[in-house]
């Protein structure tokens, strides 16, 4: 199963240890990992013709550009990614505000408390592998 | 030959200086005096019972019978005519209602030979008119009292007025006795006063309220003696001035004055009365009593007002007020300002003045009051404080439910997830080293996290107790520096520091200690790799200022615009290639903030950063408790 996985979080413990849950439920064996979310929108947006990610574990509380900040700056992409690119929210807050503020990006597929648990990977990997344009 | 009538003998009569004559109401002579038969070179007892009309020559007779029959009815007729038997020369003849008992029973005559060219009858007759005219125009009750022996008075004339304001009709009041009239106890006090006027001969005066038909009427009644030839007086010509609607108005404004009065005791305001003519202000009782200022005069000049406005509210109270008097037709003006007391302490005042305009719009006077208003203010002040201070408290609140559910979580959930991935790694694999040492670093972080808290607890716990001293900033700084020595030599930057030794702050040293630590600490970890570090730290003291500390470096500085006034906020931080927790400059501004400070920054991209702090002398004076 390659399914194209970004993780973009400023926190290398955090990456670290989402990488490894994912790599032990077998999710994807091509993941790339972003400490800057700057440097992933550039990534993204240079790939997203030939090969966008699948899915992407989005951190919120980055410095220099947040997950927000990262969310709008690919608004001008969203019909091009929609169903394409799946955008997850991986955050430690807890705060409901920013559950509502998600549910406004089209492109937000989920948001999920950290840390990430098996579960939560499978259900994710369930339904993107249920959809006609993922998997071989 | 007749007899004359039983008449009661007037020895007054007899003596007239005058030619004088009684006739009934036939027009037959009752009785005459010697002057009068000497006139008609008549002995006197060959006119008794003769016809007054036989005297008159052909051509007066119809005009003479027409005067007799006037004077007859009431009324006083002069005439002029020759009598038969006398002087060829027209003889002047006054004619009067005889009165008995109050009933006319003839007319009494008075004669003298006319001294005027042919032309004085017709302009005799003119000024009686004009007289008669003139007494009944005049609003005063006017009226001819005969005296009468046995200190009785009879009614012989009454104006319009007398009328007027009596109700009584002319015919009932003329011929009739005083004590017909006038009842008690008026009558009695009348009485007294007409005798006074008799035996003194001279004029009394006096105010009487008497009820008439038409109402109360005050006046101020006088009555003058009329005196004969020989001295004596026979008749009193009384004035009643009406002084009803003088009283009433004099009354009303007594009882508006006293009013007036009673308020200005209740008032505690100051009014006041400007007059902008004399630009003098009368002042109420309230100067004195709200603001203790004696007045030596009152009314004293405007300009006595004017020195008591503090400096600063002077021209903008001075302007605004002298503004809507001149140059508007409004009628009120309301200013609050800051005004001096006796004791030299400021009241704040609400005055307020009605502008009183004549009819063209001109400003006449300004009468106001001024409320003392300062404890409100200080209530209003105090107020505000608190709101200032509750909503930092709740901004802070705030902050904490955001780090509790962020940061204090970020760490743990790390731990958390560790915790699950250990279990489920080989125990000999890299994965399984590298998880345990990554659950040990966040439960690290944790820890970390904490301290903050607590550390940025202790600042507020503290600010209740804070007892500001005297720092010395130069050697809190450079005690900081010696703590950051070797970062400092490693970063191969440089310092220069100019604050005066001599220079003092009030503050907390461990306050100041830990703000430039924290300033220069990020100078250093935030340099540029393409320039050498350079550090400038200056303190400035300005004697009625404050002292103002400036911490500039060349560093790499980051995005103002963006950041905008997040610097400051707990766990912002703006550079992704350096570790940070981004609690510093939360610190350093809870310290400059403890001590009643402000702080700024100033950054450019690659350029550098300047933190500007700011001290007032009485920064702590403003701190809210």
């Amino acid at each position: 199963m390659q399914m194209k996985t970004y993780l973009i979080d400023d926190d290398d413990l955090g990456i670290y240890l989402t990488e490894q849950l994912l790599r032990a439920e077998g999710f994807s064996n091509c993941i790339s990992t972003f400490q800057s979310a700057t440097e992933a929108l550039t990534t993204l947006v240079g790939e997203k013709k030939a090969a966008p990610p699948d899915v992407v574990f989005l951190d919120l509380n980055m410095p220099v550009m947040n997950g927000w900040e990262f969310l709008d700056a690919l608004k001008p992409y969203q019909d091009e990614l929609a169903g394409r690119c799946h955008i997850y929210i991986l955050t430690s807050s807890l705060a409901l505000s920013d559950m509502e503020k998600a549910k406004r990006y089209t492109l937000v597929a989920g948001l999920i408390h950290k840390p990430i648990d098996s579960e939560e990977i499978r259900a994710i990997h369930s339904r993107l592998a249920g959809e006609p344009n993922n998997g071989e | 030959m007749q007899k004359w009538d039983e008449l009661p003998v007037n020895r007054r009569f007899e003596q007239s200086a005058a030619a004088v004559f009684m006739l009934n109401e036939d027009g037959n002579f009752r009785q005459c005096n010697a002057r009068f038969t000497a006139l008609l070179g008549l002995p006197t007892a060959q006119l008794a019972g003769t016809s007054f009309f036989q005297l008159l020559p052909p051509e007066s007779a119809a005009y003479g019978r027409q005067c007799f029959e006037r004077a007859a009815a009431g009324e006083m007729v002069h005439l002029e005519t020759v009598l038969l038997g006398a002087s060829p020369q027209k003889q002047s003849l006054h004619l009067f209602p005889l009165l008995a008992d109050g009933q006319i029973r003839g007319v009494y005559g008075m004669a003298s030979v006319g001294l005027e060219p042919p032309s004085a009858p017709l302009a005799l007759q003119e000024r009686e008119h004009q007289l008669s005219v003139i007494f009944d125009s005049i609003a005063d009750v006017t009226f001819v009292l005969n005296v009468e022996p046995d200190g009785r008075y009879r009614f012989t004339f009454a104006n319009k007025a007398f009328q007027r304001t009596t109700g009584l009709p002319p015919e009932k009041v003329i011929g009739s006795y005083v004590d017909a009239i006038i009842p008690e106890p008026s009558l009695s006090l009348v009485l007294a006063k007409y005798q006074e006027a008799v035996t003194t001969q001279k004029r009394v005066a006096w105010l009487e309220t008497s009820d008439y038909p038409t109402g109360q009427v005050t006046g101020e009644v006088s009555v003058t003696p009329v005196l004969d030839e020989a001295g004596v007086c026979t008749q009193l010509v009384g004035v009643v001035h009406d002084l009803t609607d003088q009283k009433r108005t004099e009354e009303a404004l007594r009882l508006s004055n006293e009013r007036f009065q009673y308020v200005l005791r209740a008032t505690t305001d100051a009014i006041y009365d400007w007059n902008i003519a004399t630009d003098t202000i009368y002042w109420g009782e309230g100067l004195e009593t709200s603001f203790g200022h004696q007045l030596e005069q009152n009314p004293s000049p405007f300009n006595i007002w004017l020195a008591l406005v503090h400096p600063q509210d002077k021209d903008r109270v001075l302007n605004g007020k002298l503004w809507e008097v001149n140059h508007s037709t409004t009628t009120l003006w309301q200013d609050e300002y800051r005004f001096k007391q006796k004791n030299g302490s400021w009241a704040v005042v609400f005055d307020r003045g009605y502008i009183v305009r004549d009819a063209t719009g001109k400003p006449e006077r300004m009468i106001g009051s001024m409320q003392d208003i300062t404890e409100r203010k200080e209530t209003e002040e105090r107020q505000r404080l608190m709101a200032d201070k509750l909503f930092k408290q709740n901004a802070d609140l705030q902050q904490f439910a955001y780090i509790v559910s962020h940061n204090l979580r970020a760490p743990l959930a790390n731990a958390i997830g560790y915790a699950d991935l250990i279990s489920r790694v080989e125990k000999d694999s890299p994965v399984f080293d590298e998880s345990v040492k990554n659950l040990q670093t966040s439960m690290e972080l944790l820890d970390e996290i904490l301290t903050d808290v607590t550390s940025i607890l202790s600042i507020r716990d503290k600010q209740g107790g804070y007892r500001p001293e005297p720092v010395a900033l130069a050697a809190v700084c450079q005690q900081a520096l010696l703590g950051l020595e070797e970062p400092l030599q490693e970063s191969g930057g440089q310092i220069i520091c100019d604050i005066p030794e001599t220079l003092r702050v009030r503050g907390n040293r461990a306050y100041f200690h830990s703000i430039f630590h924290n300033l220069i600490s990020n100078a250093i970890k935030y340099r540029s790799d393409e320039r050498p570090l350079r550090i400038e730290i200056k303190a400035v003291d300005k004697p009625h200022e404050g002292t103002t500390i400036t911490i500039a470096d060349n560093g790499s500085g980051f995005n103002q615009k963006k950041a905008g006034e997040d610097v400051f906020q707990l766990y912002r931080r703006f550079h992704t290639d350096k570790r940070g927790r981004g609690i510093g400059l939360f610190l350093v501004k809870s310290h400059v903030e403890s001590m009643g400070g402000q702080i700024t920054v100033e950054s450019r991209m690659n350029e550098g950063t300047r933190f500007i702090l700011y001290f007032s002398h009485h920064a702590d004076e403003n701190l809210p408790d």
